[in-house]
Order: structure tokens, then C-alpha cells, then sequence
């Protein structure tokens, strides 16, 4: 499977190569490299790994091998990297904050912090989303009609992480409702939101952009307009401190030697740089991001205290 | 449509589907390389073709998977990929009675006809169809899953008590792992590598694959092959007509099929399984069935084939794919900066409209390649047992690691088949632990997802209420109703031969 890999790979690499000089000292890279993708083929994470392929190859001037290895909300793939040589020929995605809630308060085999980080290289903010024809058409409609009606609100979230997300929306809202667990991702989540069968949906803004034939953000978290959406963010409306936001970037296996970790950081700004992953990025709906190893790994220790703050919250919920 | 149509008919778009239903060929047989892998290994070749080169060749691998699943599903009681599971019930005894060629060409044919049904779907009627899809929320699937867990009633054996307790032991092998909902670890016994669960795939490899190279060991002494094989000239030509003399049967399978596929979520082992349910509830013979009864195989075949095109119609929609290698050729199309989804039929209609020609014509490829190959296939029978079961426990193992990449799949795989293998000569059946390992993935979460939403209304409100629940309700407790009754008319019969027997016995005294 590792072969047929290569060898499409090889195929792939072959098409697409050109002529630009590979990044390359002291002898790295010398083989091919392993990229672990710890989710589904046809997933974020697949689509990222495969943005980043062709520049990667190129500006690293060797193959790079995708290799699934999913389950466990990406654990079991966090952890098989986690326990790879940390020698720059494997790497893998990184999804925060999904890395920090995978092995929040369980025995996963790794603690985020352990990982030497290349760099982040996209994000996407959350969103409230309503299917097309939904009778909410505003946020403010849709907050009025959770007070009138305390807990009559369907919201579906993805999984754990989707739960404490709620827990900071409907905080930020001020309203109450009623949280509805979706697994296997937002792809499952869709269809029932066009249906009708919850009422409204969190998401990433990428989502609503990519599906926005079907279904309308009502409303985005942080502090920024996104401008391949119309929706207004929640805070320009008076509803204060909905902060979330999925990133996604790439990272190698603990005690990588830094030299190593600045040619691979090196080829992934060449790489993210060009315009073809850039126009792919911003037609997705993400924001494309340059980061130092130093500040991917700042970035993830900063959001692990903002996943603690709504796993607080989350806890007062329940507790309600 | 007429554009696509001439689009898909270019020498270029036929090579390159051409191309993937060989490859479809190969995935589909090897147990352990299911459709998603295979089109997800394929999917950086197609960057040097067109996108809708690309995704016939996609489309033609997926399509002919799922025909090719059936070979080792007949040949050697192992399901090449999870929807072959029900062919195996009456394909596997086919091929035991040395109507292998039958059995292979059957699910050949099945497979094309379900191809076509299921393309003509994507091509016709695929708006229509997405809006009831649609009406599918967690307690439709809830009942769906109820549902199909009925057809342990179909495939029990001699014992319906068995029987459910084979499918409670597959629904609690699927619960280990990390729970929906509130992300507890159940069954995991400490062990971090249970969190993921135990993977679909390879449990079903344990349940099936392991218990039969076991077996064939045991048997060594007493038999050389699997069975006897000769090849027939002019089988094709029968076998088609034989699957064509049940045309209700033919269009039943394909309906269901076509229906279940376009449910996202749901897929081509359930629209199979329910197939393979009502193929038994529906026939006026059924004493046949998993004992050797062609019908047992079209019906699997036609509804797993007509529930892959189907499962592209939510894709082009509404954007979410039906199933998981549909998720992996929406994100072929995404790399290419096409975005499936309903906007595709204005800015890229004629692709739209040739990826569902290539389908159908996937089908016609597979037929044509299928029925050539067949008689050479079922030659796999005539390899003697003492180096078939090692090439099969080679290919199990090599199926279930590369799954999910994982050498602890392969334990938990080892560990499945010798459990079941030990069951079984307790008068165990192997097809209902499959069931509950398929079922329990769709069952639980709904179910979880269903009690959540009625926090905001009632119980009743959210499982009892709506046209769909209220259908799947009463086919669920009619299913039931249908076993409890052949039951009983079984034990009557039973008895009155028995005393018939007596009587005659009896009679035959007095005259004495």
C-alpha cells in the first residue's frame, strides 16, 4: 500500500514537477518523506495534504507519501506520528483544536506540547448556519425565536469539540437551547440541517462557503468579516465572545532537530506562497497563514487555554 | 445531457474508465481494499487527465468494486469489501454445489443492472430522489437500522435465538471505542488503541475470512478443493436469462438499492442487506435461500451496484457525498477547483451529465470484462486447500493492516475470527455478527442523536411521529410479525409430517 502509494506518487510528482531549485541542506531531504493524514480520504485534512503535495515535492525535491491513518478523532494517527523517528522523513496534519481536545484528560500516548510544529498554514473561523429556505433569516431572528422559546433550539454540533463550541455560542447569544451531538463530521451534519431536522448548525466559515448553494451562515465568530461571505460576524451585533476557530497545519514527530524543521517550514512557505494553493485556500473559504515553528507552537499552547475556557463553560452548562 | 453523453463516449473517457474498472477489478477482490482505498490511491493519477476523465476513471473503479467483491464473497466465503456480505450467503454455496460459473456471472449481471438502475437515477431522477433522501433525519435512521436488524430473521439459521444473539454480539463488538455523544471510552479495557474501535473492515475479515481458513484446515484430510469446477460454454448466456426470469425481483433490488444508496450515510452494505431481506420475504420458494439461490446473489449485487452511482446523487445535489469513495471523488474535484454541488449543473453541467454516463457505461465495461474473466476466476476454487487457506489468511492479514494502516487491526481481527470460528461450531451463523458490526455504526449514533433532539421536543414527538418513522415502524413490526409466523407454520408442518408419518406407521401395523 506504501508502494502503490510511491508509485502513484511518482506519477503525480512527475506531472507536476518543475523547474524551481529544491530547499535542501546538509543532506536533508534525502528520501522520500511520510505524511500521515490521521482523517478519512476526502476530508479538510486530506484536501490540505493533497494542496501541499505538488509544492512540497517540489521545493523539498522529494516524494512525499500520503498515508491514512485515522480513528480516535485523529488520536490514533497523532500518536503513530507521535511514535515515528523524529528524523524530518515523517510528518503529519495538524488539526487544532482538535490535537488538544483528542487528548484532554485520557492516556493517548502524546501531549500536544510534545510535537515539533512546522507551521500552520490555514484557518477558518466558526459559523451559525441555516439551511436556504430556513425561517430564520438573521441571527437576530434566530435569537429572538431561542428567548420566546427557551431550549426549543436545535443545534448540531461536531462531536465533543462541537459541544463546548455550543457552550460559548449560546453564551455569547444569551439564549438556551438544545445541543445535538453529529459524528463522523460535518459532511453527516449537512443533510440534516437541509432537512430540517435541527434547526441551525455550527461549522466552519470554509463549510458555509463551499455549501453556501444550500445552506446560509447567519453569523461568524471573531472579530473579522470574511470576504467570501456575506454573514456579519456575531460580535458586529452585539453578541460577545464567540471565539471559534479550526486551523489547520502540518508537524513532525518530537526531538526533530531544528535545522530539519526550518528546511521543511522553508519548502512550506515556498509552497503556500504560490498562488495556486493560495487562490485554493481563499476559494475554500480559509485564511491562509505564514508561521514560524516558534509561533505554531505558541499558537497551539495559546489555544489550549482557550479550549480549557470553553470546556469551563461547557461544565457550567451541564451543571445548569 | 446530450453533450455528456457525447463527452463520455471519447475514446479518452472510455481508456481511462476502462482503466479503473481493471483496477476496480483488483480492489474489489482483495479483501481489506475497499473502494474508498482504492479511489483514494488513485486519485493523484487523475491530475494529468481531465477532471472528467478523472473521475469516470474514479467512477469506473468504485462501480466495479463493487461487482468484484462478489468473487471472493462466492469463491471463498469472504466478502471483498463489507457490501458483498450478503452475497456471500447463497453465492458461497453456489460455488460449493460447482455452480461457481453461475454464481460469478450472476453477480456480474446483477451488478451491471444495478449500475444501470442506479445511473439512470443520477441521470433522471436525482432532484426528485435527493428530496425524500432529505426527510432521512437521526430517527428515520434509527428506524432504518431497526429495520434491517430484522433481517436476522432472513439469515439466522436454524435458530432465531442464535440468531439475535449473534447480531447483539456484532452490535456490542461495534460499541467498543470512544461513544457518540459524550465521548466516553467503553470496552477499551486501558488499551489506547480500542478508542478508535474495532474498524468495520476488519472485523467483517475476522468474522468471515478467518473461520473459513480454519475450517479448511480442518478439513484437509478430508477434502482437496473447495469444490469441483468445470467450465460450461454458453453459462453466460443462461445465467443472464435465468436473472432476467424474476423481473419484480430485478426492479425490487434495484429500487431498494438506488433508495438506500442516495441516503448519506447509509450505503451500499445496507441497501444489500435490506435487498437480500425482502428478495427472501417477497419469493414464494424460499426454502432455497443460503443454500445456493441465484436470486439470494442478484439481489445483493443489483442493490450494492445501484447504491453506488445513487450515492453520487446527494454529491451533485446538495454537495455532501453518499458514501465514503463519493466523498473522495467529490475531493478529487475539489483539487481540480471544482466544487461539487449543485452550483456544478450551471457552471460545469455537461461534467455533471458525463460522470453519469461513465457510470453507466462502467456498468456495460464491467459486464463485458466480468463475464470474459469469470470462468478463469472460478479456477481460484480448483488451488488445493493446503495453499489456498494460507493465501487467504496472507490476504486477510494484509487487508486488515492496510485498512487503516494499523498491525493492531490485524490482532483484533485474528482475535474476531477465532471467537466466531469457535461460535460457529456452536451452531452460530456468521452473517448476523456482520449485521450487527454494519448496523451498530448507523443504529447508535442516531439513536443518540434522536434522544438529544427530543430534549427540545418529546420522545414521541421525535421517534413516533412523520410519515417516514411511521413507515419504517410498520415494515419493522410486519418484518417481525412474518418470522414469528413462518415460524410457527415451520413447527406445524414439522409436527403434521411427523404425525403423518406416525399414522402411516400406524396404518402400515394394522395391516401387517
Amino acid at each position: 500500500m506504501i508502494n502503490r502509494n510511491l508509485i502513484l506518487g511518482a506519477v503525480a510528482g512527475a506531472v507536476l514537477a518543475a523547474t524551481a531549485g529544491p530547499v535542501s541542506a546538509a543532506g536533508y531531504p534525502e528520501k522520500d518523506i511520510t505524511f500521515i493524514v490521521p482523517y478519512k480520504p476526502g476530508g479538510g485534512s486530506d484536501a490540505q495534504a493533497r494542496r501541499l503535495q505538488a509544492g512540497l515535492e517540489k521545493n523539498l525535491g522529494v516524494k512525499i507519501r500520503i498515508v491514512y491513518k485515522t480513528g480516535g478523532g485523529g488520536a490514533v494517527g497523532f500518536n503513530e506520528l507521535h511514535r515515528s523517528k523524529g528524523d524530518g522523513y515523517t510528518i503529519s496534519n495538524v488539526v487544532v483544536p482538535n490535537i488538544i481536545v483528542s487528548a484532554q484528560g485520557k492516556d493517548v500516548g502524546y501531549k500536544p506540547s510534545d510535537f515539533s510544529y512546522i507551521g500552520m498554514t490555514e484557518k477558518s473561523v466558526g459559523a451559525l448556519a441555516v439551511k436556504k429556505d430556513s425561517k430564520f433569516k438573521t441571527l437576530e431572528e434566530i435569537v429572538a425565536y431561542a428567548k420566546k422559546n427557551p431550549g426549543k433550539l436545535t443545534v448540531a454540533g461536531v462531536g465533543s469539540t462541537g459541544h463546548s463550541n455550543y457552550a460559548e455560542l449560546v453564551k455569547a447569544l444569551g439564549i438556551t437551547a438544545t445541543y445535538v451531538p453529529i459524528s463522523g463530521g460535518v459532511g453527516k451534519m449537512l443533510p440534516f440541517i437541509m432537512g430540517g431536522h435541527v434547526d441551525c448548525g455550527i461549522l466552519a466559515a470554509a463549510h458555509g462557503v463551499k455549501h453556501k448553494a444550500k445552506v446560509t451562515v447567519l453569523g461568524l465568530a471573531g472579530t473579522k468579516q470574511s470576504a467570501a461571505l456575506s454573514a456579519p460576524t456575531m460580535e458586529s451585533r452585539g453578541f460577545k465572545g464567540f471565539t471559534m476557530e479550526t486551523t489547520w497545519g502540518i508537524m513532525a514527530p518530537p526531538g526533530t532537530p531544528a535545522d530539519r524543521i526550518a528546511i521543511l517550514n522553508a519548502a512550506l512557505h515556498k509552497t503556500t506562497a504560490d498562488s495556486s494553493v493560495k487562490n485554493a485556500q481563499l476559494k475554500n473559504g480559509l485564511i491562509p497563514m505564514v508561521q514560524t515553528p516558534a509561533e505554531a507552537k505558541q499558537y497551539v499552547a495559546d489555544t489550549t487555554g482557550a479550549v480549557d475556557r470553553r470546556n469551563n463553560l461547557l461544565k457550567a452548562l451541564l451543571k445548569k | 445531457m446530450i453533450e455528456g453523453f457525447m463527452q463520455a463516449l471519447q475514446p479518452s473517457y472510455m481508456l481511462w474508465l476502462t482503466v479503473g474498472v481493471m483496477i476496480g477489478m483488483v480492489v474489489g477482490t482483495l479483501p481489506g481494499l475497499t473502494a474508498t482505498m482504492g479511489t483514494a490511491l488513485l486519485v493523484p493519477f487523475t491530475f494529468a487527465l481531465q477532471p472528467g476523465e478523472g473521475v469516470a476513471m474514479l467512477g469506473g473503479l468504485y462501480v466495479c468494486a463493487m461487482f468484484s467483491d462478489a468473487i471472493p464473497a462466492c469463491l471463498v466465503n469472504t466478502p471483498g469489501t463489507p457490501a458483498a456480505m450478503a452475497t456471500a450467503f447463497d453465492g458461497h454455496p453456489m460455488v460449493l454445489q460447482g455452480r461457481g460459473q453461475e454464481a460469478i456471472v450472476g453477480a456480474c449481471v446483477s451488478s451491471a443492472i444495478g449500475t444501470l438502475f442506479g445511473a439512470g437515477c443520477y441521470l433522471l431522477l436525482a432532484f426528485p430522489m435527493i428530496q425524500i433522501a432529505l426527510k432521512f433525519g437521526p430517527p428515520e435512521f434509527f428506524w432504518l437500522g431497526v429495520f434491517a436488524l430484522t433481517i436476522i430473521g432472513s439469515l439466522a439459521g436454524d435458530s432465531i435465538l442464535k440468531g439475535l444473539a449473534g447480531g447483539g454480539i456484532g452490535l456490542l463488538i461495534s460499541s467498543v471505542g470512544i461513544s457518540h455523544g459524550n465521548e466516553i471510552a467503553r470496552f477499551t479495557f486501558g488499551v489506547p488503541d480500542l478508542r478508535g474501535g474495532v474498524s468495520l473492515v476488519a472485523g467483517l475479515i475476522g468474522v468471515f475470512a478467518v473461520p473459513q481458513v480454519l475450517s479448511m484446515i480442518m478439513q484437509l484430510r478430508k477434502k482437496e478443493f473447495i469444490a469441483e469446477y468445470k467450465p460450461k460454454s454458453g453459462e453466460t448466456l443462461k445465467t443472464v436469462k435465468k436473472v432476467l426470469a424474476h423481473p419484480l425481483h430485478v426492479v425490487r433490488s434495484a429500487v431498494i438499492g438506488s433508495f438506500i444508496g442516495i441516503l448519506p450515510g447509509a450505503g451500499s452494505p445496507i441497501a444489500a442487506l435490506v435487498s437480500y431481506s425482502e428478495a427472501v420475504r417477497w419469493s414464494k420458494d424460499k426454502s432455497q435461500f443460503g443454500k445456493g439461490d441465484l436470486r439470494g446473489v442478484t439481489a445483493s449485487e443489483i442493490a450494492n451496484n445501484a447504491a453506488a452511482p445513487a450515492a453520487m446523487i446527494p454529491l451533485v445535489t446538495l454537495g455532501v457525498p453518499g458514501s465514503s469513495p463519493a466523498a473522495v471523488i467529490a475531493g478529487a474535484l475539489m483539487l481540480r477547483g471544482l466544487n461539487p454541488g449543485p452550483e456544478l449543473f450551471q457552471t460545469d453541467g455537461t461534467l455533471v451529465y458525463s460522470f453519469g454516463w461513465s457510470l453507466l457505461f462502467a456498468g456495460i465495461v464491467t459486464f463485458i470484462l466480468g463475464s470474459l474473466f469469470a470462468p478463469y476466476l472460478v479456477r481460484i476454487i480448483s488451488i488445493p486447500l493446503r495453499l489456498l487457506a494460507p493465501l487467504i489468511m496472507l490476504l486477510a492479514v494484509i487487508g486488515a493492516y492496510a485498512i487503516r494502516n494499523n498491525i493492531f487491526d490485524v490482532y483484533i481481527m485474528l482475535g474476531i475470527g477465532v471467537f466466531v470460528f469457535l461460535i460457529k461450531r456452536l451452531g452460530f451463523h456468521p452473517g448476523p455478527i456482520g449485521l450487527g458490526l454494519i448496523l451498530g455504526p448507523i443504529i447508535e449514533p442516531s439513536l443518540v442523536q434522536a434522544m438529544y433532539i427530543a430534549d427540545a421536543t418529546s420522545v414521541w414527538n421525535v421517534f413516533f411521529t412523520g410519515t417516514v418513522n411511521i413507515i419504517l415502524i410498520a415494515l419493522s413490526v410486519l418484518s417481525i410479525a412474518f418470522i414469528v409466523w413462518t415460524q410457527r407454520v415451520e413447527r406445524v408442518q414439522k409436527r403434521a409430517s411427523a404425525s403423518a408419518k406416525d399414522q402411516l406407521a400406524d396404518a402400515a401395523d394394522t395391516v401387517e
